[in-house]
């Protein structure tokens, strides 16, 4: 059964077009059922008899959930709200996508990649599980495929001397099964059961690398009341706090580069500035894509690469051909999983990195 | 349509074969969402609970050598092909009323040049508009193309309905902004009109396909003129004592000067839209525009608009509103301020001489009117030497439950307000064009000349396949 506020919502949105513009999964995939207003449609038909067939459901679960389209909604509506219900919906009838299936299973153990932990990464889980005040969580992306990112992260905490934690065996927090399943019991404890263990280790104040994790504690947590003593700073506010207090020393860099600002963290989190910062301290040329900041594009995000990967490619090539009109040669992001979107889909002559890795690298 | 055993298959085979499997869509959810455009009659129908109009297959072209491959097969098996760019349309162009194919061609989206000597802009015609904008934005340009579908509609739905923006007193309409264009015609053949449009090599082949709604051909490509953003805008905004006394003043005034921006509203406008979204209170006929360009030559035009507004009485109420307005010129669009159902509405732009204007007005505000429970608002937004267009609108907050009977009040409605604009003449569309809403009465305004149009489309589509029930053809 939808909700009250997402039959408002979809009723809002089926003849509403107007932000189709910015739509990154429409863009590419071209598609009028790939658009807010294509499966509001479909949701407000549902409610007038013609009823959700699976391959709505398809569409449903093709929706990156990158708030691009709340974000440009004038009157503030946003769609992801029904998006997130109808996923249930199809979990309830048992009518979720074949393409799904196999992620969604994946995400109910934990991993929505399934890739082992890098074996670094692990080591220094184990060396770092010491209790502190600051808890430095990586989620999925960081510890698998975009390991870069964390192992350059843990290296820059050394050298500014923080005293931080991890967990050893870091259990999922549930934000991608949120992603994928929607508010239900089994994501809140999921999250809840993350958060206890957080707590019990003696952290407070958890430092997620990645802003899927950043967004997920601070906004839904906070609002199903799970985040008690706990407080959130995004990785890329805390080291930024770190270089303004001068306990990093950074080399400059004599280069150019562009920058895609993750949604989550640009959007979601309305956090854009202390990434620049970091960079500006590099002494980096920054050349800004045309839609920064509020108006960033989604590279495809983390379940949509599991789910839909055609698709989700074709976002991170759009945003690439975005990057190549700056001029510059070097594309930096400030997500493990931006990053390994980036990097599976470099155009000749470009180069991508995550901003920890420059970083560490600038850092003596 | 209806298709005997497995030839719908055949045919899926054969457009796959074009575009790729991933580009042919025959799933239930596809064809739904293509159901319904900005139409009243499809939304109503859609709400109501009714099944919306269904293609066969959605198509989506890469190319114009793809759209030209797609239509030589729809000419074989003789399949109508329904054109579709954004699908924002109000007249339900793009409505797939006769089945067969869907071509959605926002697959054709590339920028194609960006030329600053010469200050064009070339794109493929599935690119919506705002990403053309940005495009001229990021060096410093625009194609000054601002209409409330700039995020939702496409360039080609633009051309394809001789469409109109917010800037048009001064930088003109589509029609003005076009300078060429690449077309594929019916059969297949895909064509280019001259480099310029401004020649004496016959007609302009430009117009003929612009405002076409996709009967005549599909458009692929397009070049544009592109301005160089103003040094200065600056907004101001007036309220006069009636609607009657606005058009004179903003008559004299843009035959002096040219304001990107002219909005006059009527009184019943003013206190409703105006009010409830800028904050305006006080009745009367409210207006606010824009003058633009080296503040030099701003300076100027200020002081003739000044000079004018003062010769009509008009209250200055300063800079804030005017731009207040122009912060807010597509909120009024978004869900919550748009009227919606279960409200009947529909906007009866037409256009016309300033000697026919006030006439047109209250004819049709009467005609509109004679229908129990309907109201009328309106304003001016784009004007010319010459004249202007009436924006009018009618809404009706309870209309009949059964869609059916809906559906023959709306057109009746709409026959009335149209038939009374052409009686004083005024002309059955300015800007959103005729589409399915208003076929039927193509004939009534254009009589013998009609037999242009027809002509035109039995040389170039014979087999009547491209868009069928649309623009009277």
């Amino acid at each position: 059964m939808f909700s009250s506020q997402a039959r408002k919502i979809a009723d809002a949105c089926r003849f509403c077009w107007m932000c189709r513009h910015i739509c990154p999964v429409g863009l590419v995939s071209c598609k009028e059922g790939n658009t807010p207003r294509g499966r509001a449609l479909l949701l407000s038909l549902d409610t007038r008899g013609t009823s959700l067939t699976p391959d709505a459901y398809e569409l449903m679960f093709q929706c990156a959930l990158c708030n691009a389209c709340s974000h440009d909604c004038a009157t503030g509506f946003e769609p992801p709200v029904f998006i997130r219900e109808a996923r249930v919906e199809a979990i309830v009838n048992d009518v979720v996508p074949e393409a799904v299936k196999p992620v969604l299973e994946r995400a109910m153990d934990g991993s929505i990649s399934g890739l082992p932990v890098n074996n670094e990464v692990k080591e220094a889980m184990k060396k770092y599980h010491q209790k502190a005040d600051i808890l430095l969580y990586l989620g999925d992306s960081a510890k698998t495929n975009g390991s870069k990112s964390a192992l350059a992260l843990i290296n820059i905490l050394k050298k500014a001397n923080v005293s931080f934690m991890m967990l050893e065996d870091e259990p999922d927090s549930g934000a991608h099964l949120y992603d994928l399943m929607g508010n239900t019991a089994d994501v809140q404890n999921t999250a809840k059961e993350c958060l206890n263990r957080i707590r019990e280790a003696g952290a407070k104040t958890i430092v997620p690398i990645d802003p899927t994790y950043s967004r997920f504690f601070k906004h839904q947590c906070n609002e199903w009341g799970l985040m008690d003593g706990l407080k959130v700073v995004t990785a890329t506010a805390f080291v930024a706090e770190l270089i303004a207090e001068g306990k990093l020393k950074v080399e400059k860099q004599n280069i150019a580069a562009t920058f895609h600002d993750p949604c989550r963290l640009s959007r979601d989190l309305e956090e854009t500035e202390p990434a620049r910062a970091i960079l500006a301290a590099m002494g980096i040329e920054l050349q800004e894509m045309f839609l920064n900041r509020g108006l960033t594009k989604c590279c495809g995000g983390a379940v949509l690469k599991e789910t839909y990967p055609k698709l989700a490619g074709d976002m991170t090539k759009a945003r690439w051909d975005e990057a190549k009109t700056t001029g510059a040669n070097l594309l930096i992001t400030a997500c493990p999983c931006c990053a390994v979107n980036f990097s599976a889909y470099t155009p000749e002559n470009m180069e991508t990195t995550d901003i920890f890795v420059l970083l560490d690298s600038a850092c003596k | 349509m209806q298709f005997k055993e497995f030839m719908i298959n055949m045919i899926q085979s054969e457009l796959e074969d074009v575009v790729g499997q991933q580009n042919v869509s025959v799933l239930e959810a596809d064809k739904l969402t293509y159901g319904v455009d900005y139409f009243w009659v499809g939304r109503m129908w859609a709400d109501k609970g009714r099944v919306p109009p269904k293609p066969d297959f959605i198509v989506m072209p890469g190319s114009a050598e793809e759209v030209s491959k797609i239509l030589k097969i729809a000419n074989y098996y003789k399949i109508p092909v329904h054109t579709w760019g954004g699908g924002s349309g109000s007249q339900g162009s793009a409505l797939p009323m006769a089945g067969g194919i869907i071509l959605d061609t926002k697959r054709m989206n590339k920028l194609l040049d960006l030329n600053e000597c010469s200050r064009t802009i070339s794109a493929e015609t599935g690119m919506i508009f705002q990403n053309l904008e940005w495009h001229a934005n990021q060096r410093g340009y625009s194609v000054m193309h601002i209409p409330s579908c700039l995020t939702c509609g496409t360039i080609g739905g633009a051309l394809a309905h001789r469409g109109i923006g917010i800037m048009s007193t001064k930088y003109g309409k589509i029609d003005d902004q076009c300078l060429s264009m690449e077309v594929v015609l019916p059969n297949g053949d895909i064509i280019n009109t001259l480099p310029v449009p401004k020649h004496a090599a016959g007609p302009d082949l430009n117009q003929i396909f612009i405002g076409s709604e996709g009967t005549l051909g599909v458009i692929t490509k397009a070049t544009f003129r592109l301005f160089e953003q103003p040094e200065t805008r600056r907004f101001r905004a007036f309220l006069f004592k009636d609607f009657t006394t606005g058009i004179a003043a903003c008559r004299e005034m843009v035959q002096k000067i040219k304001p990107s921006i002219l909005r006059l509203f009527d009184e019943a406008e003013t206190v409703s839209i105006i009010k409830k979204i800028i904050g305006v209170e006080k009745p009367g006929a409210f207006m606010n525009l824009a003058l633009e360009g080296y503040a030099d030559m701003v300076d100027i035009e200020e002081r003739i608009m000044f000079e004018v507004c003062n010769k009509y009485g008009a209250e200055d109420m300063g800079s804030e509103y005017g731009e207040k307005w122009y912060q807010n010129r597509i909120t009024f669009f978004y869900p919550g301020h748009i009227m919606n159902n279960p409200q009947m509405f529909g906007t009866m732009d037409t256009v016309s001489t300033y000697e026919n204007v006030e006439k047109i007005y209250w004819a049709m505000k009467k005609a509109v009117e004679q229908f129990k429970g309907v109201r009328f608002i309106a304003h001016c937004s784009h004007w010319y030497d010459w004249g202007t267009m009436i924006y009018d609108r009618f809404i009706m907050d309870e209309p009949p439950e059964d869609p059916e009977e809906a559906i023959r009040l709306h057109n009746k409605i709409w026959n009335a307000g149209v038939r009374a604009a052409m009686a004083n003449g005024g002309v059955i569309n300015d800007h959103h064009g005729i589409g399915l809403k208003l076929s039927r009465l193509m004939k009534e305004q254009y009589g013998g000349a009609m037999q242009v149009f027809e002509a035109l489309k039995k040389s170039l589509d014979p087999a009547g396949i491209m868009n069928p029930y649309k623009l009277g053809l």
